[in-house]
């Protein structure tokens, strides 16, 4: 095969977005969304195809020079190496399946064609991301997505509602998009290259006072993207969009974004250990915080935007511990199994009518392929034993434990607290949805068959992903990390009997969530609605303490300044030009008085001036 | 004896303009100044213009003033219209202008020494004036013959009621 | 005879100066036209005069030149000053003064 096939790997599902956009009115709808789905699943065929090309130092391949100038010259080059092809496999993978499940979710949508084509050039954005091997060709992809995810969140626009979700999305990450240009250049101006592989063989090159500002950049970049804190409180207002592209964008793809710069610049990132424990900070805090957010959320699909947040501070925990390829291996289960929820609630939310749990009348053996599915992935969520879940979230908190003294083990701590509350808010779902207020009814519409089909193939790999990277401990080959990091990476940090300490506690915290949540939520069917809930599920009032602490005196200091500058200048200098205008006017004006004795006069008086003139001439020479 | 004359005529010439110029009542001074006429026609006879002299009398004296005079009893100027005195006060700056002008004139005149130069007697006989006419400048002969046939025409049409008559309701600016 | 120019010249000056103040003080019209009148006298009296210091008869030619059309000015004066009396009913040349700014 030939290597050059990799930039068709972003390229097809682009060539699915432009076809469907320019031609997908025209065409009928079977063939206008075939294609789409089309280009996303042979993308990921070139993938797997192309997987050979991986290894090693990774492949790299210039598309065509971006643009030049005075010296800089930026070409399209794509890097494919183990870490963006296993990401690439996965981020074309799961948006196959969600293409197909949107075939059927979206069958009684007229505007199908600007969604596909969206979904489509969404995925190219993501694919540029992953794939790129250089600084500004990930930040285009970056800021693809951004705006994707904008047009995609607002997608039923008609509803105000909906596209202020989009704009808070957007104008949130573009807030922290800045942070990560500033980064960029900063490092364009150290190494004189944008080139990713160059810049990461020689990390030796930084001054040492810059590297932690550096990685603080980036790291505040990549909060904004995945939703950590502060950047944090886009991604509730987010389930305004539909079903599918909550799973696509804010389960697998763009929230773990973030995650991905940080591993794809991991190399420049291990090198400041105040960089490292900031990141391990701010996803301890998202993580936390989000977790207990979800315990006093109403409506199915903010629980699952909450844990998002929250699993995704577990994979920047990761990262700031140094477990590259125990973050990366979570954001891979993750996926799997944050899509499968999402794409269960999209189910769920169809069968039932509405969004709030408290008013679902689903049961387990009235639904019984949404339910196991579901169930399956909230196992995994809740880290039960032997899931995909739970080895990479026992991986990850692993790797903090034996990080280093005080610090990271606080860190473990409260990532042993979020997992706890993980458990319980999941099994709280499942109770409240499955086993909530019944009232037995079972008119309930059904579920078209491209989203059932699609479910079960999620399921699979949210139940055993495991296998791929299983610990010595039960036995397996760690095959995954040592893929992803070469043979010296797997260190074991651990004596064996502190892991089999750890992996017992793993245990031992999601089966006391699952019994205190069984104990509260089983029976109950009333939603609580004290203060400590509506706390909770203000998100702590975060949004509101930035409007009035920061929208509010922002809008009051441009309002002051609009009122300074349009009075100074418009009124004083503008309105001052024209009446110093008319004021000249008025007194050359006098001189027109249309008397004829006047202008009689006037020559007289140029009589005598000319007359002076000559005189003066004749007396000069 | 010439040179007599002709300062003679001169002091009378300006005497005459002085007249002229501080009379009230217009029909005086329109007389002056046809007295002031024939003092420059003599003058320009002793000049050695004979033509222009007898012009001089002929149209400007003979027929501009006496138009002038047919105008003035034409439109019957009511007393107070017809004599309009002007106090010193009104004078005073014009005179003053005037004064400074004069001296500013003599000066420049002062300083030429080309002007001291005497004019002697001289004759051009209006043969010899035709013939440098018709010679020299047939144009501006038939310009001025264009100019004074315009002038007839204009006269006409703004004496002849043409100036305040309405067209169709429409006021009309002349 | 032998008279200087600028004798000539100082007269000339004198019956010009004359005209002008009787244009800028007069406020009847036909008293400014009188004053045109001893003006353009004043320059024939010159043109004579230097055609005689020079010999030539060029100087004569444009006082007659001069003389035609002022004649001609007059006329259309003279035309105007009957309209003007017409329109306003009075010779004071400050009435038509509507074209002020």
């Amino acid at each position: 095969m030939n290597p050059e096939l990799i930039f068709l790997i972003p390229l097809l599902p682009l060539l699915g977005a432009v076809i469907n956009m320019v031609f997908g009115r025209r065409l009928p709808r079977p063939v206008s969304t075939g294609l789409a789905v089309a280009g996303v699943a042979l993308a990921t065929l070139l993938v797997l195809a192309l997987w050979p090309y991986a290894g090693g130092g990774g492949t790299t391949i210039e598309f065509y020079t971006w643009f030049e100038a005075s010296g800089l010259s930026v070409p399209l080059i794509l890097w494919f190496d183990r870490l963006s092809a296993s990401m690439a496999l996965m981020v074309a993978g799961v948006s196959t399946l969600i293409h197909v499940y949107c075939l059927g979710y979206m069958v009684k949508e007229k505007d199908y064609v600007r969604f596909f084509a969206l979904l489509n050039l969404f995925v190219f954005a993501m694919l540029v991301i992953v794939m790129a091997g250089d600084l500004l060709v990930l930040f285009l992809g970056w800021e693809g997505v951004g705006f994707c995810s904008y047009a995609l969140i607002g997608f039923w626009y008609q509803e105000e509602k909906n596209a202020e979700a989009g704009q808070k999305a957007f104008l949130m990450t573009r807030a922290a998009d800045v942070f990560l240009l500033i980064a960029i250049l900063w490092l364009f101006r150290i190494f004189g290259t944008f080139s990713i592989p160059d810049i990461l063989g020689r990390t030796d090159l930084i001054p040492a006072a810059a590297v932690t500002p550096i990685v603080l950049l980036l790291l505040a970049g990549a909060c904004g993207k995945s939703a950590q804190f502060p950047f944090m409180s886009w991604l509730p207002d987010a389930m305004a969009g539909p079903t599918p592209v909550s799973a696509l964008i804010h389960a697998a793809t763009m929230v773990t974004a973030g995650v991905y710069l940080l591993c794809r610049l991991f190399p420049l990132v291990a090198v400041s250990p105040q960089g490292m424990a900031a990141i391990a900070l701010v996803g301890t805090i998202s993580a936390v915080y989000a977790a207990l957010c979800a315990l006093a959320q109403d409506e199915i699909k903010r629980v699952l935007a909450y844990s998002t947040m929250s699993q995704v501070g577990f994979m920047f925990l990761g990262v700031g511990a140094g477990a590259l390829s125990g973050a990366v291996f979570h954001l891979y289960t993750h996926a799997f199994f944050k899509s499968l929820l999402f794409l269960g609630a999209g189910c769920v939310v169809l069968l039932s009518g509405g969004n709030n749990i408290h008013r679902m009348d689903l049961t387990p053996r009235g639904n019984p392929l949404v339910f196991w599915t579901f169930l399956v992935g909230s196992l995994a969520l809740a880290g039960a034993p032997l899931t995909s879940g739970f080895f990479s979230k026992d991986a990850i908190l692993m790797s903090v434990f034996s990080r280093g003294p005080y610090f990271y083990q606080l860190l473990w701590l409260l990532g042993s607290l979020t997992a706890f509350l993980t458990a319980l808010y999941t099994f709280r779902l499942i109770y409240l949805v499955f086993w909530g207020n019944k009232n037995g009814g079972s008119g309930a519409p059904s579920v078209p068959f491209t989203m059932r089909v699609v479910l079960p193939l999620l399921a699979v790999p949210a139940m055993f992903a495991g296998l791929l990277n299983l610990p010595a401990l039960f036995g397996g080959s760690e095959r995954f990390s040592l893929f992803l990091e070469g043979s010296d990476a797997v260190q074991t940090l651990v004596s064996h009997r502190q892991e089999l300490m750890l992996t017992t506690l793993a245990v031992a915290v999601f089966a006391c969530g699952w019994l205190v949540s069984h104990g509260f939520f089983r029976k109950r069917s009333a939603p609580r609605d004290n203060a400590l809930s509506r706390f909770l599920g203000n998100g702590f009032y975060i949004d509101q303490l930035v409007e009035r602490f920061i929208q509010r005196p922002f809008r009051a200091l441009a309002r002051f300044w609009q009122r300074a500058t349009e009075q100074m200048i418009f009124g004083g200098f503008f309105s001052g030009l024209g009446k110093m205008a008319l004021g000249s006017g008025q007194v050359v004006r006098r001189m027109q008085t249309g008397r004829l004795s006047t202008y009689l006069g006037s020559f007289a008086w140029g009589l005598l001036f000319l007359v002076g003139y000559f005189l003066w001439c004749v007396l000069r020479g | 004896m010439a040179t007599i004359v002709f300062y003679v005529l001169a002091v009378l010439a300006l005497f005459g303009t002085y007249l002229c110029v501080t009379r009230s009542n217009p029909v005086h001074a329109i007389l002056y100044l046809v007295n002031v006429l024939f003092a420059v026609a003599l003058m320009y006879y002793l000049l050695g213009a004979p033509l222009v002299a007898a012009w001089e009398v002929i149209v400007y004296a003979g027929a501009v003033m006496v138009l002038f005079v047919f105008i003035i009893m034409m439109l019957e100027l009511t007393p107070d219209q017809e004599m309009t005195r002007v106090g010193w006060l009104r004078w005073g700056p014009t005179v003053l202008l005037v004064l400074v002008l004069f001296c500013a004139l003599v000066l420049m005149v002062a300083v030429d020494p080309e002007t001291s130069k005497g004019i002697v007697d001289t004759y051009v006989s209006p043969k010899a004036f035709g013939y440098s006419l018709f010679t020299r400048y047939p144009l501006a002969v038939q310009i001025i013959s264009f100019h004074l046939f315009i002038a007839a025409i204009g006269a006409y049409y703004l004496g002849r009621g043409g100036g305040s008559r309405k067209h169709s309701g429409k006021e009309e600016e002349e | 005879m032998n008279i200087p120019f600028n004798h000539l010249l100082v007269i000339a000056f004198l019956l010009f100066l004359m005209g002008l103040g009787s244009i800028l003080v007069r406020r009847n019209v036909i008293r400014v036209l009188i004053g045109v009148e001893i003006m353009l006298n004043a320059a024939g009296l010159v043109l004579v005069g230097s055609s005689a210091l020079w010999s030539r008869v060029d100087g004569q030619l444009f006082a007659v030149f001069l003389m035609a059309i002022e004649a001609a000015e007059v006329a259309l004066a003279l035309a105007l000053v009957i309209y003007l009396r017409r329109r306003k009913g009075t010779l004071n040349i400050n009435a038509f003064n509507e074209m002020r700014g």
